[in-house]
C-alpha cells in the first residue's frame, strides 16, 4: 500500500513503470511514486521524454504508465504522434484536468482544449470519478493495450487520492 | 570516416544480445542497412527522444542498451541526457555520431559545433564521456566506450557528407514496435 489508492490501484491493474512531471493536483500520486522500488519511476525532466521513456519500457516488457498535467500534452504531442500513435505503442496516461475558467491563467488555453486535442488524434478519454480508482485503472490499460494507443485518464483536482 | 562505416563498425562490436536504439533519420537507415538486428528499434520521427528512449529500456531491462544518437538529434532534446545522467543506468551506452550539421535537411550547421557534447554527458552525471574522431582511431575509441562503466557517451566525429544514402528501413512502424518487443521477451 502506497498513501496513493489511485497509484496501489494502476499497479494492481498491472503498471510496472511509471514516468512523470509532477502536478499539484497529482502529489499523492507522485508521492507514491518516488517510494517504488528502483525501475520502476523515472522522475521526467519534461513529458515528452517521459512518454518517449514509457515507449522504451514497453519495449523492455512493462506496462508503462505516463503521469503529467494537461499543460505538458504540448510537449507530448510531437511524441504521441510519430512514436506511440504511428508505431501503435499502448500508453496509459494519468493527466490533470487545470484550466477551468476559475483556475489561473496560465492553466486556460491548453487546460480547456484538452478533451478537444485528444479528440483530434483520436485519443480516448475519461474523467475520473469520486471512488472510481480501480475500474478506471482497468479501463485505462484496456483502452490503451487494445487498439495499441496512448489513452488518458484526466483528474480534476479532488481527484488524486 | 562516413557516418554509415562508424555505425557498421559500432554493431559489428556488439553482442548478440545487446538491444539498440537507432536514432530516427539516416540513423536507422545506415544501421539497418549495416546489419538488421531483432533488437534494434529504428526510430522514424521523435527526434530528440533517443536517450530517453534508450532510458526506458535501460531502466527495464539487464542487457546492455545501445543508443545510436546524431548530434542534432542529442541537441533537440538535450533533457534526455540528464535524465540519463542522473538515473544512471550502468547498462547504457550513448554513441553520437557527430557531422556537426543538420545532414538530412541540407547540411546546415548546428551548435554540437560549439558545445561540448562529451563535456556536457559528465556534467549531466555520466561516468565516462568522451570526444574522438573516427578514421583509424574509431575502433580504439568505441573498444574503450564499451569497456568502461554506463552510463558512457562516445562523441564520434563523422564525415558530414554520406555519399551512399541508405534506403528507408522497408518494415512498418507497428512491424517495427512488435519485432523489437517480441524479441526482447525471448530472453
Amino acid at each position: 500500500m502506497s498513501v496513493s489508492r489511485r497509484l496501489d490501484a494502476l499497479l494492481e491493474a498491472g503498471i510496472g513503470f511509471v514516468a512523470g512531471v509532477p502536478c499539484s493536483y497529482l502529489k499523492k500520486l507522485f508521492a507514491g511514486c518516488a517510494e517504488l522500488p528502483a525501475g520502476f519511476f523515472l522522475p521526467a525532466v519534461r513529458e515528452d521524454h517521459a512518454v518517449a521513456a514509457c515507449a522504451g519500457a514497453w519495449l523492455g516488457g512493462r506496462r508503462a504508465l505516463a503521469a503529467m498535467q494537461n499543460s505538458g500534452l504540448g510537449y507530448c504531442l510531437e511524441v504521441l504522434t510519430s512514436l506511440h500513435l504511428m508505431y501503435r505503442i499502448p500508453l496509459p496516461m494519468v493527466v490533470s484536468d487545470r484550466g477551468a475558467p476559475t483556475d489561473y491563467e496560465e492553466h486556460r488555453i491548453l487546460g480547456q482544449s484538452t478533451r478537444g486535442l485528444l479528440d483530434l488524434f483520436g485519443i480516448p478519454w475519461r474523467e475520473a470519478q469520486p471512488g472510481g480508482h480501480e475500474a478506471e485503472s482497468r479501463w485505462l490499460i484496456e483502452a490503451s493495450e487494445h487498439e495499441r494507443t496512448p489513452a488518458v485518464l484526466l483528474v480534476g483536482k479532488e481527484a488524486d487520492v | 570516416m562516413t557516418r554509415a562505416e562508424a555505425i557498421a563498425l559500432a554493431l559489428s562490436l556488439l553482442g548478440e544480445g545487446d538491444i539498440v536504439v537507432a536514432a530516427d533519420g539516416a540513423i536507422s537507415r545506415e544501421a539497418y542497412r549495416a546489419l538488421d538486428r531483432a533488437r534494434t528499434f529504428y526510430m522514424l520521427g521523435s527526434m530528440g527522444q533517443v536517450a530517453s528512449i534508450a532510458l526506458g529500456l535501460a531502466m527495464t531491462r539487464p542487457e546492455r542498451i545501445v543508443a545510436l544518437d546524431g548530434d542534432g538529434n542529442l541537441l533537440m532534446g538535450f533533457g534526455g541526457l540528464a535524465m540519463v545522467g542522473g538515473v544512471k543506468p550502468a547498462n547504457l551506452y550513448h554513441l553520437v555520431l557527430d557531422n556537426g550539421c543538420y545532414a538530412t535537411t541540407g547540411g546546415q550547421p548546428a551548435l554540437s559545433r560549439m558545445v561540448d557534447l562529451a563535456a556536457a554527458a559528465t556534467g549531466a552525471g555520466y561516468k565516462w564521456a568522451r570526444r574522438s574522431s573516427s578514421g583509424e582511431h574509431a575502433r580504439g575509441a568505441m573498444e574503450s566506450w564499451l569497456a568502461a562503466k554506463g552510463p558512457a557517451l562516445l562523441d564520434l566525429a563523422v564525415d558530414a557528407e554520406e555519399p551512399d544514402p541508405a534506403p528507408r528501413v522497408p518494415m512498418t512502424p507497428k512491424e517495427m514496435a512488435t519485432r523489437a518487443r517480441a524479441a526482447l521477451a525471448v530472453r
